[in-house]
């Protein structure tokens, strides 16, 4: 397989207690992403989008079908610490320093500490002079920032991200959302990333794929023809705005098709 | 893990422990200080023993009863006064830790003294429950959020209706809680109490039992103490569940 | 933070309550006639802590060494088998009944039993203080290693982190303050416990002395060793909590 991420007509089924069938969350869902793309899932909530997330993240396996990331199963590649995420829970270390916690990586992989390079990835973060901060004294925006640093430090093959801007006001986001295309500029890392934003993924993403309600499968693939480096002027061109009611409108539609349910 | 296999192995664990106790007494591996469990068994449950047993019984766990009205009283109405008084509280709260830091045993003398030796079991009983539940229901207090506390001042309320009405149920659920936690100390501070010239109790078996070298009578009466412990911890904890669900 | 009071009001203000009780104390005795045998003022007690101090400390420090060694080896023993419990869902579902169980056993009714099989001295106490401050770190540990940061365990699963990681580098540090909390009551109820355990046991330590010379109807010494007990006990509570303050200022 040539992609770097793909996942064959997978299916996850959760056990609801006291239900015999459980909860169907995927359905025969394919999708394939190239290396150094960028591919962002929209979707309702309740749609299945952070459990396709979890599988490639080899934290749930497949029901059904298979998911391979670089052609191992997801397990493997995280065993050989070459996934990073970043959540919507910044998780970080709240006794770790700023610097401490984008070293993490480091430490669990058995690997030398590298300061140089922590020392760039804070820099490209934004955060500079942070460094011995605790989590605690930090912002919203800027723990997440540290939560980026964080999934890029060991140069992963893969990087994954959950919603992590989720938990931010709208103006730290749109910033965020800037500040993230930058770093992953300078990296081109393959991205797969989660979003309720329209916005978000249409500024962010090489590729936006929609998922119906749960069950979840792909309904719709749309190529964003913008240009990289992304300038945030191209959030106000008519061609941005068509693709967002486009794309809202492909939301909506499913929203009201699939009742509001809990997905985990 | 699913909710049978927790029980099963819970009670597994327990059986090992009985099963284990059972064996080391029968073979004598610890030496006559350990019985093997069914003597001390058949000696707590022989008919011609078993109104003492229930004497004692009885009457450490009165003493403990009235260990909690007079301590969780005092304790409830400090609690509250400190609440409408602020100033008294670094006071109170200071007074509060030095009591409970005297040591058990020297409250013993003291009550002799100031009551009687059979009300002694009560008063060290009460002392324990006195200071739980008072930084218990002085934090329960508190509970009641600023949002609620607004809402009474917007209406009109004064302080003590605001206390008789949100605080206090507020706090319920926190007074449930010490009390929950105070009963092992409460039990314990009846039997040290006990000590000093009380009639009759599980705290004078076990001495009795100690000086006299009646091993499976020391036995049967620590028994007892577990058993009772554990029947009215159970008992606090499903009392304080519901002031939680009610009151939470 | 309000302007600096006088140094008096603030006495006044924290200490209200013990000033009452000593006064309360010393009223007491005097309007009653009590024999100093039966009950002594604050005063006479405090002039016996004047007059030997060296008895005092002698017992202070054995009962302190003995309260701090059951203290560091409850704890231990209370966080390795919580660590143990963390590793095996099979060992935590059998040690937690047992554990509630046994934590409803009245402590002071092992002492006799303990004493029998160790011997009457102090190793039993040391035992004591042990069983004592046991539970509360068994407890607050397999809480701590459970109340992790959210996605924390999510997150070093993805990165690829052993089960040894996920203790040393996330569940251990999660656990400290709730340790704190745990260290801060055992603290004051190991030197009681030990109190009375060389009470009943008559070895050495303030509960030795206490037993002592009551019997010997030296009732001053005897309220004396216990003033120094409660001041100690409530030091240690006081220490305690400030450490507490500290590990969760440092691990939260």
């Amino acid at each position: 397989m040539d992609a770097a991420i793909a996942l064959e007509r997978v299916s996850k089924r959760f056990a609801l207690a006291g239900s015999a069938e459980g909860v169907l969350a995927l359905t025969d869902l394919t999708l394939s992403i190239a290396a150094g793309e960028f591919v962002a899932i929209l979707g309702p909530s309740g749609c299945g989008k952070s459990t396709l997330l979890r599988l490639v993240a080899s934290l749930e396996a497949p029901t059904e079908g298979q998911v391979r990331v670089n052609g191992d199963m997801p397990g493997l590649v995280s065993a050989r610490h070459a996934l990073g995420v970043a959540f919507q829970d910044h998780a970080l270390l709240p006794w770790l320093s700023v610097r401490d916690n984008i070293a993490l990586p480091f430490r669990i992989a058995g690997r030398g500490v590298d300061d140089a390079a922590i020392a760039r990835l804070i820099d490209l973060v934004g955060l500079k002079g942070f460094e011995a901060a605790r989590p605690k004294q930090l912002s919203g925006g800027m723990r997440q920032r540290v939560s980026i640093a964080r999934a890029l430090v060991l140069e992963p093959e893969v990087l994954l991200l959950d919603e992590p801007f989720g938990a931010l006001d709208a103006v730290t986001r749109r910033q965020m959302n800037v500040e993230l295309q930058r770093i992953w500029s300078a990296r081109r890392i393959t991205t797969l990333l989660i979003t309720h934003s329209v916005d978000e993924a249409l500024f962010l993403a090489d590729r936006v794929v929609v998922m119906s309600g749960r069950p979840g499968r792909i309904l719709r693939e749309v190529t964003v023809p913008f240009a990289r480096p992304r300038d945030p002027t191209v959030m106000r061109t008519e061609d941005f705005h068509r693709l967002v009611d486009d794309l809202t409108a492909a939301l909506d539609s499913n929203a009201s098709a699939s009742a509001e349910a809990p997905h985990r | 893990m699913n909710a049978l296999r927790t029980t099963a192995l819970g009670t597994l664990g327990i059986a090992l422990f009985l099963l284990a106790w059972e064996v080391v007494g029968r073979s004598g591996l610890l030496g006559i200080s350990w019985p093997a469990l069914s003597d001390v068994l058949a000696m707590l449950l022989d008919p011609a023993r078993l109104p003492m047993f229930r004497r004692a019984l009885g009457a450490t766990l009165e003493s403990t009863a009235w260990g909690y009205l007079w301590g969780a009283g005092v304790g409830l109405v400090l609690a509250a006064a400190t609440h409408l008084l602020p100033p008294l509280r670094p006071g109170a709260d200071r007074l509060a830790a030095v009591v409970n830091s005297v040591p058990s045993i020297a409250l013993g003398p003291i009550f002799l003294v100031l009551l009687s030796r059979e009300a002694t079991p009560a008063a060290v009983s009460s002392i324990h429950v006195f200071f739980i539940v008072f930084v218990s229901v002085s934090s329960g207090l508190q509970r009641a959020s600023m949002a609620h506390r607004d809402l009474f001042s917007a209406l009109g309320a004064g302080r003590t209706v605001r206390l008789a009405r949100l605080e206090l149920p507020a706090a319920l659920p926190a007074l449930a809680s010490g009390l929950r936690l105070a009963w092992p100390a409460a039990l314990i501070g009846a039997i040290i109490g006990e000590w000093f010239g009380a009639p009759r109790g599980i705290g004078i078996l076990i001495i009795n039992a100690m000086q006299n070298f009646q091993i499976v009578l020391l036995w049967c009466a620590v028994l007892l103490a577990v058993a009772s412990s554990l029947f009215f911890y159970g008992l606090l904890t499903l009392i304080e569940r519901a002031a939680y669900a009610r009151f939470g | 933070m309000p302007a600096k009071r006088p140094l008096l009001l603030r006495l006044v203000e924290d200490y209200w309550g013990i000033l009452l009780l000593l006064l309360a104390w010393q009223a007491w005795v005097v309007i009653n006639r009590f024999n100093p045998i039966v009950m002594p003022t604050p005063v006479a007690v405090l002039g016996d802590l004047a007059r030997h101090p060296d008895v005092y400390l002698g017992n202070v420090g054995i009962t302190l060494a003995v309260a701090l060694f059951g203290l560091v080896a409850g704890m231990l023993v209370g966080t390795a088998l919580a660590i143990a419990a963390w590793f095996s869902p099979v060992a935590s579902g059998m040690l937690n009944p047992l554990t509630v169980l046994f934590s409803s056993v009245p402590v002071v009714a092992l002492i006799p039993v303990i004493a029998r099989l160790l011997g009457y001295d102090t190793s039993t106490v040391l035992a004591i203080v042990t069983i004592i401050t046991f539970f509360p770190s068994f407890v607050f540990a397999s809480s701590g290693l459970r109340s992790l940061p959210p996605g924390s365990e999510d997150l070093l699963r993805v990165l690829g982190a052993s089960r040894l990681h996920l203790l040393l580098r996330l569940a251990l540090p999660a656990a400290m303050p709730n340790l704190a909390i745990a260290f801060k009551l055992a603290a004051a109820h190991a030197i009681l416990a030990a109190m009375i355990a060389e009470f009943l046991m008559g070895t050495t330590g303030l509960g030795y002395l206490f037993a002592k010379t009551k019997s010997d109807f030296n009732t001053e010494q005897a309220f004396g060793a216990s003033a120094v007990a409660t001041v100690i006990s409530a030091a240690a509570f006081l220490g305690a909590g400030w450490v507490e303050r500290r590990v969760r200022e440092r691990y939260t």
